[in-house]
């Protein structure tokens, strides 16, 4: 049981002066300076007032109450143009506040969203290959979580961070000039308080971690046996069910008492030390008024500003791990703009005006993995409305067809033709979309039906209407309750596989491609959604070249030409008749079907 | 929800039961957790008291150096007592609080697995995944910083009260008169932060959802060039995301500056009024000091009060909604009251007039199904919503059945314990799911002792043997999120595996075979036919080759049988089986 389960990586460790990295991450600040600056400004303004405060105290106390050398009333009036100045900072504190914190949003989040569309852009960008290497769940955190950190370090750290410093430049200052010797003594703790709040960062950040890996690991057993229930029940597991999640929520427990162990003694000692320095100004500060060199009000002043020193101590330790941990994020997502796609365009691609259809492959190699090659000196011409169906068993190379006729991948050797235009000097977008592509698994957006259909393209009502009624899809649109305008995909209405499946042949006629694709749909559709399925692909398939991908033989009655792929290769290929008479591999795939029915009923089949 | 039906004073009611029971298994641990609170509560108004003494001395020259040095030491001596005493009641009372939430979660798991499908279909996995994580940890927030920062609040507030009252009782209400409404504003915003809050945290989700599904079907996208579209998409996901922060730094940038207005505001009336009463010589300079220090204490403990009483708030709401689901009863379950009958390995299954409705529904599923099952296999076919996946469950259990419709050897299940009539079943159901584990463990998860060659021999049956020997590790590989990613086929092979590796009398496979490809599910009819001999088996199936080897086959309509036979009686008699077997076959025969 020792896996993180969904944690793809745990912060390794960037450092947090990579120059590069920050280069980067400031292009992207350029263009929001005023803001920055603004918000640079608020914060001067927010440790200014929040300095000034105390300070306006001591003079309220020596100037006027404790003065016995003004008159009574003078002394009132001093204290009360005291209290309105504060009243003033006060109010100055509070707009600079509020000002700050929604500017330093705003800001944030827009570096960030451009960011975000920067990736993610860019991750549509890749080919193929480089989704084959890099599974969807870690792009998803890099586009996600890991932006997420680095606004966390925009917001919370980077200005706060430079208010921080300048706070405790300022405080150590005025402690400084307001009693020397007192600010001298004090500096002896700040480096105990330091090394105190990193050592306890860094087990903190153990401690999150490994509650954040527990609690994931918790929880995805939790997701499974309630999935499974039924399983469990069945097999009568649930004791074993129970025995085991109580194992993983014994853990989580006991880490969360570790957490709680570990603050416990921090925190508190964090609190002590800031009491050694209030007991330090006492025992020290009391005895210069004593010996009459610093004033009661210097005392009380120098109370109130060593809490205001402390505090940004005592979070050091955070702001740094979070600014190590965006520096880390933003590494990888760097790391992954920078990746390049390994299709090369060409300098200036074609755009055909006109497409016959007709498709050959010449003396192809591809493979996978280097050394294991798919498809070996591959050659293959079809026809201008030509109807191809491949078949053959699992791993014979069928889909790979696919994913070089849409160019997802570049053969290795030989070529691919269009036409008789070369598939690499063709236009990519001008390629694909003379192609339609129907596979088992059908993307929805979550938008409306039209919309999912017509994906971006303009059609006339009365087309969308023959499209809907060709494709089938007319009577699953009637069924929907706003009809066209339903809402599907996430969080809207849920369509069956054989809907979606019709969906997807929409598509095909509003786009009208020269070439159709169909992969050949395993999921169990059931017999009647199957039969409109095939009335439907008929429509479809008229007047246009067709590959059909055949996992079950049942599109096979349409094709004018059958290929049986074995190991990359063309091992036989015909008509239906001729592929029986020749009683080889078609025939045996044939006859699997064909004694099945033998064995129940002898005299069925004709 | 269904939390509307339910008044508030239920929900805290119900609440506070639940937490009186923890209290009471846990009182020895709170009792010493509040004492040690109060201790660090006491020596916390002590310190300004000492500071108060210092700075009275100071003022009056009356200090030697050596009193000075005791006031510090004393000072120290007490900010280490604090420490001691607050390690103590972290330890004990937020320790209190995830006991419960352990203890909580292990009830609600260990009950939701007595729970049967008519219960838990009213609830998606996820409902209850959220009862485990989101609403457990406002329970757990509650019990634990919500009673703690409450107990110190009322502590705290009613000591630096009373204090700065015994200094001076006007000035005490000047400085005091501004924190209600700190009290007030928490309360109003607070529970207005955790709603922004959540909705940052949907759009947020909704952004890694549309993200993954774009970037999993990026074949798909670039097939239909649908990279722009894709693009502008996310950019509107992304600015409805950047709406939602604002409004969140809006609420946040409102409340922590108005508190510490709220704060500044007290200390001006403590520095204008204090200052004009110590001119006045009515209070010491020391008072006015201390004044002060008993004021900063006072602010936190006022913004406590409104945000616990959200805090509570939502516990409660969350404690009532686990309620709920540990009220649920399962529909079925053992008759505790008399032994439960005993069959002996099951031969004989009978149905009689079996008729089944879910509930809410008002179509019945299932009606008047009668049919006498003894060793061999029986097919079932129909369209989709035919009911024939009802009448798995039926028989798995998953349901509870009236008396006098089901029979095992003459006895009516509801005479029999759950657990026998399961374990005298393997169900391989149409939706798989795997365990994230080995595949060996997998295969072997209702027969844990299994030995290494009956998990194999139970792979080769179901046609996946080769497959996993030829997967890195063999069957030691893991299946799931970090695991390998199996295909639909391979999942439903090893399912099959799954309950192949079970010797149980009767067999069910639930159109278990759908994303396997022809040849192997062919290869698997073959292989299990010599499984399958002397054992009850229902298959269900949307192929009919997949029913070569039944006895008799039932074509299911509505709910109803309308046919049932041999193959050739079918074929003759029945239309729907005809037009699925004409083209079924024209297809494999390839229109000739």
């Amino acid at each position: 049981m020792r896996h993180d389960y969904g944690y793809f990586e745990e912060d390794h460790l960037v450092s947090v002066g990579e120059l590069s990295l920050w280069r980067r991450i400031l292009g992207y600040v350029r263009p929001h300076a005023t803001p920055v600056a603004g918000a640079v400004f608020l914060s001067l303004v927010i440790t200014a007032t929040g300095l000034v405060l105390p300070y306006l105290v001591s003079i309220a106390i020596d100037r006027y109450i404790v003065n016995q050398d003004l008159g009574i009333d003078l002394r009132i009036h001093g204290l009360g143009r005291v209290a309105l100045f504060f009243f003033g900072f006060i109010v100055l504190e509070f707009f600079a506040n509020l000002f700050q914190v929604v500017l330093l949003e705003w800001t944030g989040q827009h570096v960030m969203h451009r960011l975000r569309q920067d990736l993610f852009r860019h991750l549509l960008d890749l080919d193929l290959p480089f989704f084959h290497r890099n599974p969807v769940g870690k792009l998803v955190t890099r586009v996600t979580n890991d932006i997420q950190n680095m606004h966390e370090m925009f917001t919370s750290v980077i200005v706060t961070l430079f208010n921080d410093l300048v706070r405790v430049v300022g405080i150590l200052a005025i402690l400084f000039w307001m009693n020397w010797r007192m600010a001298l003594i004090l500096c002896l703790l700040v480096p105990v308080i330091a090394a105190n709040t990193i050592w306890f960062g860094r087990l903190a950040r153990n401690v999150f971690r490994e509650i954040r890996t527990s609690l994931a690991r918790l929880n995805s057993y939790l997701q499974e046996s309630l999935s499974g229930l039924e399983i469990i029940q069945l097999y009568l597991r649930e004791k074993d069910a129970a025995e085991r999640f109580t194992a993983l929520n014994r853990g989580y427990f006991s880490q969360t008492i570790r957490q709680i162990t570990l603050f416990g003694i921090f925190m508190p000692l964090l609190e002590v030390l800031a009491t050694v320095a209030v007991a330090l100004v006492i025992w020290y500060g009391g005895g210069e008024i004593v010996r009459n060199r610093m004033s009661i009000g210097v005392l009380v002043a120098f109370l109130s500003y060593m809490r205001l020193f402390f505090q940004p101590l005592r979070e050091l330790s955070q702001k740094y791990s979070i600014v190590q941990s965006a520096m880390a994020s933003a590494e990888r997502i760097f790391q992954l703009m920078d990746s390049r796609p390994g299709l090369k365009s060409a300098a200036s691609p074609l755009r055909p005006e006109t497409v016959s259809g007709a498709v050959r492959f010449q003396n192809v190699t591809f493979g996978y993995e280097p050394g294991r090659p798919v498809l070996e000196d591959f050659s293959l011409a079809i026809a201008a409305g030509e109807t191809v169906a491949v078949v053959g068993p699992t791993g014979a190379g069928k889909s790979t067809l696919i994913n070089l006729l849409e160019r997802f991948y570049d053969p290795e050797q030989g070529e691919i033709f269009f036409d008789d235009t070369e598939s690499r000097r063709l236009d990519l977008f001008w390629l694909r979309s003379r192609i339609g592509l129907v596979m088992q698994d059908v993307f929805i957006l979550p938008d409306t039906v039209r919309e999912n259909i017509l994906l971006g393209r303009e059609i006339s009502g009365t087309s969308l209407d023959e499209v809907l009624e060709q494709a089938q899809f007319a009577g699953v649109v009637r069924g929907l309750p706003q009809g066209l305008d339903t809402r599907i995909g996430e969080g809207g209405t849920a369509l069956s596989a054989g809907q979606r499946q019709l969906l997807a042949l929409a598509r095909v006629l509003v786009r009208d491609p020269r070439i159709l694709i169909l992969d050949e749909a395993t999921s169990s559709v059931d017999t009647e959604t199957e039969m409109l399925l095939e009335t439907a692909l008929e429509r479809v398939m008229a007047g246009r070249t067709s590959i059909i991908i055949a996992h079950r033989l049942s599109t096979i009655r349409r094709a004018d030409r059958i290929l049986v792929l074995q190991k990359g290769k063309i091992v036989e290929q015909g008509d239906h008749l001729e592929l029986m008479r020749k009683n080889g591999l078609y025939r045996r795939l044939q006859d699997l079907q064909h004694t099945e029915y033998h064995g129940v009923a002898p005299e069925g089949t004709g | 929800m269904a939390v509307g039906q339910i008044s508030a004073g239920d929900t805290f009611r119900e609440a506070l039961g639940r937490l009186r029971f923890f209290a009471r298994r846990y009182r020895g641990r709170l009792a010493a957790g509040f004492m040690a609170l109060f201790a660090v509560d006491i020596l916390q108004l002590a310190i300004p008291r000492v500071i108060k003494s210092a700075v009275d001395a100071i003022h009056n020259r009356s200090a030697t150096p050596d009193d000075l040095f005791r006031f510090g030491v004393i000072i120290v001596l007490i900010a280490v007592g604090i420490g001691l005493f607050r390690l103590g009641w972290r330890y004990l009372l937020l320790g209190f609080s995830r006991l419960v939430e352990r203890d909580l979660r292990e009830e609600l798991f260990k009950h939701a697995l007595t729970l049967d499908k008519s219960v838990l279909q009213q609830r998606s996995v996820g409902e209850v995944m959220a009862l485990s994580s989101n609403d457990l940890a406002a329970v757990q927030l509650a019990c634990g910083m919500g009673l703690v920062a409450f107990a110190d609040a009322v502590v705290i507030s009613i000591a630096a009260i009373g204090f700065m009252i015994y200094i001076n009782p006007l000035l005490t209400v000047a400085a005091v008169a501004p924190l209600p409404v700190l009290v007030l504003l928490t309360r109003l915003l607070s529970s207005r932060l955790h709603r922004h809050f959540q909705k940052v945290q949907e759009q947020f989700s909704r952004i890694s959802e549309f993200a993954r599904s774009s970037l999993s079907s990026v074949r798909l996208v670039k097939a239909y060039t649908q990279e722009g579209m894709q693009v502008s998409l996310f950019h509107r996901l992304g600015q409805g995301y950047i709406r939602e922060n604002l409004r969140l730094a809006l609420v946040q940038g409102i409340l922590f500056p108005v508190a510490g207005l709220v704060a500044n505001i007290s200390l001006l009336s403590i520095l204008y009024f204090g200052g004009r009463f110590t001119l006045a010589g009515e209070i010491s300079m020391g008072d006015f000091v201390a004044f002060m220090s008993y004021l900063a204490m006072l602010t936190w403990p006022m913004m406590a009060f409104g945000w616990v009483a959200n805090l509570f708030q939502r516990g409660a709401t969350s404690m009532a909604r686990i309620g709920e689901l540990l009220r649920e009863r399962p529909a079925l379950c053992d008759n505790v009251s008399e032994a439960p009958a005993e069959t002996g390995r099951v031969d004989r299954v009978a149905l009689s007039a079996l008729s089944f409705t879910y509930p809410g529904r008002e179509i019945p599923a299932l009606a008047d199904i009668s049919l006498q099952l003894s060793s061999g296999v029986c097919g079932v076919v129909g369209r989709t919503g035919s009911g024939k996946t009802t009448l798995c469950h039926l028989l798995a259990r998953y349901y509870p059945v009236k008396n006098g419709e089901i029979f095992l050897n003459g006895v009516d299940v509801n005479q029999l314990s759950l657990a026998a009539v399961r374990g005298g079943i393997s169900y391989v159901p149409q939706d798989v799911v795997l365990f994230s584990d080995t595949v060996a463990a997998n295969i072997a998860m209702g027969k844990p002792d299994a030995t290494a060659e009956e998990i194999e021999a139970a792979a080769r049956t179901a046609v996946i043997h080769d497959e996993i020997v030829a997967m890195e590790q063999g069957y030691q590989t893991r299946i799931g999120e970090r695991g390998v990613k199996l295909s639909g086929g391979q999942r439903q092979r090893i399912a099959l595996a799954r309950a192949l590796i079970l010797d149980r009398p009767v067999f069910i496979l639930d159109d278990a075979l759908s994303a396997v490809d022809m040849e192997t599910e062919h290869a698997i009819i073959r292989s299990i036919a010599a499984y399958l001999r002397g054992k009850i088996c229902l298959i269900v199936s949307h192929r009919l080759a997949s029913l070569a080897e039944a006895d008799t086959i039932l074509v299911l309509d509505q709910g109803r049988i309308v046919a049932r036979g041999g193959h050739d009686q079918l074929i003759r008699e029945n239309v729907f089986y005809q037009t699925i077997y004409r083209h079924q076959t024209t297809v494999a025969a390839g229109g000739v």
